[in-house]
């Protein structure tokens, strides 16, 4: 339809007027992108770093991406304003690593402007300190031992325990009591005061994850991870009907719609996406629907220091958060080269819980020498 | 003293925080009222504000207020006395909300001021926090009073948060996704072909793509053929004389009964409505869905329900397509977004409806700007602002909010851009509350109007 094209009233045009583009000192003037890589448990992420035509820098992490991703996104996020995260996560929507890097980016950098922590950004703080869940390494008791031991002194209380696999050959009563007995097993290694997440990674099928949920449900894990990678309807309704087992989800969605179909499903107990795949804004948008249904949310994380803090600050900004998931690395190298890429960043805790920082943005500084000496390609 | 202050008091004390297995406050087993509290809380868990000490900022809430405004029934309807929330804090910035409900304007006013205790002394950067302490903290978590004072209370605070950081709200919340502005629609009303016929012109002539029109007539559970003939005729008459390029709504406005809403959107599909809004009755959505499951007519309701919470049964069962709060019942533009971002992840678009005050419509312009699923953003008012114009210049120095080209124009000042002069406010005394007008069927039986 063909309208009248019309200005603005007089007293009006002060007040009310379509924002000015250009020269505004927080559009963005400068894009760089790491492709990272951790030398021994091979864990990669995506680093972005935005500079504005003001001259402020922020960073974001995502998780892995191609470099015709970084290159594409690139194009979208430059000469864009850092407050339009609409626009960036309609546009990168198609590659959600590098949704989740720009937009954190852009965040940081409006944050740090603006002088306040990403948390107070987003209308924290709701809470003083964020409880940490360490996501161990290592499928064996053995094997996530100089995990655990890494994490416990870290100050974190709170794990994550990969449950076995199950061999074709394995009946299974015998599996539900392997996994019974690692979930004791880990449970005696880190002591009475441990709580457990027992991840399923997705491996499981939906019977042997309902037998599973059901043999465990009195042993209280806060939840069960991932059960199994049949994320319909049909099959969640096996685990959820058989068993009061908590059940958590999300790790490889990237839609919020697909959140929504299991929230009003009833399938999920406590959603999880990944940090590494959504930006902290649409994650707020991932919560809120949580929020509705009166189930929390615990983003999943397994990549860098730089989204573990990202994580952070969203948990402190969300009534329903419980828990910001880090991986904990067995390998002293891995540890060592996390450290030097955030030197004044500690991914610890005291008694479980992470103390929020009152600093802009993220918080600290990004050393990015490290990044250039650790990233596979700079672009 | 204030109840924040007596809580800190008694947690000095060691009255809330008893060593865990210890019961709390009072040392008998048998208390009086079953709600008193029988907690066990940790000894290092400080309550309240002063938990946040260290990470929150160094602003805070000194004062909060609420003023009546009572206008002339040429401008405003009596059953809403405007109520304004102004938040002031210990650093000279202040920020305005409003929380406006229809027939109930002095309960709104004093439901703002019992949330005093909880606000003063607080971080207004906690925006969250405080919308949860108030709503949580309220144990109702609801009902249109507390959610209209918690929606003046919110917008204030997003106000004072976006001055602080010297940004609109809107770029706040990830906006604008369309710099232009945000397309709205206007109240009309036309009887007769030549009139529909006029308004088309006029409706044009200002730049509008789109209005609304109510039915012509009271409605009963079940209706006869002769008033569901009617009101079929009127809307086919608008679509006549409209023309086919004019967008235009209907609101029911909760009139009919989901059987006698069903059979009138069977009649006027093809009328191609931008939406038909409250067909029934917004409490049972059980009810609701038998009546639109026969129709493509988009679906709108929302505008008397409260919190997100309040809208998680409708977009679960899949019943409306647009959803129409009203951002200062809701909970302010906390809850506004929370309502959209849920809206989103199902497909559904968001129509705010708006038919109070100057800060509200303002104030839902922010959060539409800022929402992928926006439609259209309803302000109650005709083509022609009239008397609107005077006490919008006199109250905030600019005049009433038009389209312009179709939209609203974005605010583009700090906070919600808006700042009201409380010179004026006192040339508009607050004259007490009159009751939401009523309607009566033929037989004196209560109607819905």
């Amino acid at each position: 339809m063909r309208t009248n094209s019309r200005k603005l009233p007089g007293a009006w045009s002060a007040v009310f007027a379509p924002p000015a583009a250009e020269d505004h000192p927080l559009k963005i003037a400068e894009f760089r992108a790491w492709r990272v890589k951790e030398p021994v448990s091979s864990r990669r992420y995506t680093v972005v770093r935005l500079r504005s035509q003001g001259g402020i820098s922020g960073y974001g992490e995502g998780g892995p991406a191609l470099a015709g991703e970084i290159v594409a996104a690139r194009a979208a996020a430059m000469d864009r304003r850092a407050t339009e995260s609409e626009f960036i996560r309609s546009a990168l929507r198609r590659t959600p690593a590098l949704e989740a890097a720009v937009n954190n980016a852009m965040l940081d950098l409006v944050s740090r402007a603006k002088d306040v922590p990403i948390y107070r950004y987003l209308g924290g703080p709701v809470r003083y300190k964020a409880r940490l869940l360490g996501h161990l390494e290592g499928s064996t008791a053995a094997e996530s031992t100089p995990s655990l031991e890494r994490a416990k002194r870290q100050g974190i209380q709170s794990f994550t325990m990969a449950a076995p696999l199950r061999d074709a050959m394995i009946p299974l009563r015998a599996y539900v009591d392997l996994v019974r007995k690692r979930f004791a097993d880990m449970q005696a290694l880190a002591g009475p005061s441990a709580e457990w997440v027992l991840d399923g990674a997705g491996a499981m099928t939906p019977g042997d994850a309902a037998s599973v949920a059901v043999a465990l449900e009195r042993s209280h894990p806060i939840w069960f991870d991932e059960p199994t990678g049949v994320i319909t309807q049909d099959a969640l309704a096996k685990i959820v009907d058989e068993s009061v087992m908590p059940i958590g989800l999300g790790r490889n969605i990237t839609d919020i719609a697909s959140f929504q179909s299991l929230l009003a499903s009833g399938s999920v107990n406590i959603v999880r996406p990944d940090l590494g795949l959504n930006s902290l804004m649409k994650l707020k948008r991932v919560a809120t629907l949580a929020e509705t249904h009166y189930v929390g949310i615990a983003p999943f994380h397994n990549g860098g220091p730089i989204g573990s803090m990202a994580g952070i600050h969203l948990n402190a900004s969300l009534i329903h958060a419980y828990a910001q998931q880090i991986p904990v690395p067995a390998s002293d190298r891995d540890a060592a080269m996390r450290a030097e890429i955030t030197p004044g960043l500690k991914e610890s805790g005291d008694k479980g819980f992470f103390a929020l920082v009152n600093r802009p943005g993220l918080g600290f500084e990004v050393n990015e020498k490290a990044l250039d000496a650790w990233s596979e390609e700079r672009i | 003293m204030k109840r924040r202050e007596l809580l800190t008091a008694l947690a000095g004390a060691g009255a809330l925080s008893a060593a865990p297995g210890r019961r709390l406050g009072n040392a008998s087993p048998l208390h009086d009222c079953g709600c008193a509290p029988q907690i066990v809380t940790a000894k290092d868990k400080p309550p309240g504000a002063a938990a946040f000490r260290d990470v929150g900022s160094k602003l805070r809430i000194t004062n909060m207020r609420v003023f009546g405004v009572t206008l002339d029934e040429r401008i405003a309807q009596a059953d809403r006395p405007y109520v304004f929330v102004k938040i002031e804090t210990n650093e000279g910035v202040t920020g305005w909300g409003e929380a406006t409900l229809e027939g109930k304007a002095s309960a709104a006013m004093a439901c703002v001021m019992d949330l005093k205790d909880l606000i003063i002394g607080s971080d207004p950067m906690q925006v969250e926090h405080l919308y949860q302490v108030m709503y949580i903290g309220s144990f109702y978590r609801g009902g249109p009073v507390l959610g209209s004072a918690i929606s003046g209370i919110d917008q204030a605070l997003w106000d004072i948060r976006g001055k602080v950081m010297n940004m609109p709200v809107y770029e706040m919340l990830g906006g604008p996704i369309d710099p232009r502005g945000v397309r709205g629609y206007y109240h009309a009303d036309a009887w007769t072909l030549a009139e529909a016929r006029e308004l088309r012109d006029k409706t044009k002539a200002a730049g509008v793509t789109a209005l609304k029109f109510q039915l012509p007539d009271l409605l009963e559970c079940v209706e006869t053929n002769a008033k569901i003939r009617r009101a079929v005729r009127h809307m086919e008459m608008l679509r006549e004389g409209l023309g086919a390029d004019l967008d235009f709504a209907v609101d029911f406005h909760a009139r009919p009964s989901p059987t006698v809403a069903a059979i009138i959107l069977r009649e006027i599909e093809p009328l191609h409505l931008l939406f038909a809004e409250e067909i029934c009755p917004p409490e049972n959505a059980r009810a609701m869905a038998r009546a639109v499951r026969h129709s493509t007519t988009p679906i709108a309701t929302g505008e008397r329900l409260i919190a997100s919470y309040g809208y998680t049964e409708l977009i679960d069962m899949g019943v409306i397509d647009i959803l129409q709060p009203d951002i200062a019942h809701v909970g302010g533009v906390t809850a506004l977004w929370k309502v959209s971002a849920t809206a989103e992840a199902s497909g559904i678009r968001m129509a705010p409806h708006a038919c109070e005050g100057p800060i509200g419509g303002i104030a839902s312009l922010h959060v539409d700007a800022a929402g992928p699923n926006f439609l259209a953003q309803e302000i109650c008012g005709f083509v022609d602002a009239g008397e609107k114009n005077r006490v919008w210049e006199d109250l905030m120095g600019f005049p009433a909010m038009r389209m312009v080209n179709g939209r609203y124009p974005l605010p583009t000042r700090p906070g919600l851009g808006v700042d009201i002069s409380e010179a004026a406010l006192k040339r508009y005394p607050f004259q007490g509350t009159r009751p939401f007008v009523m309607a009566f069927h033929e037989d004196g039986a209560v109607a819905s109007l």
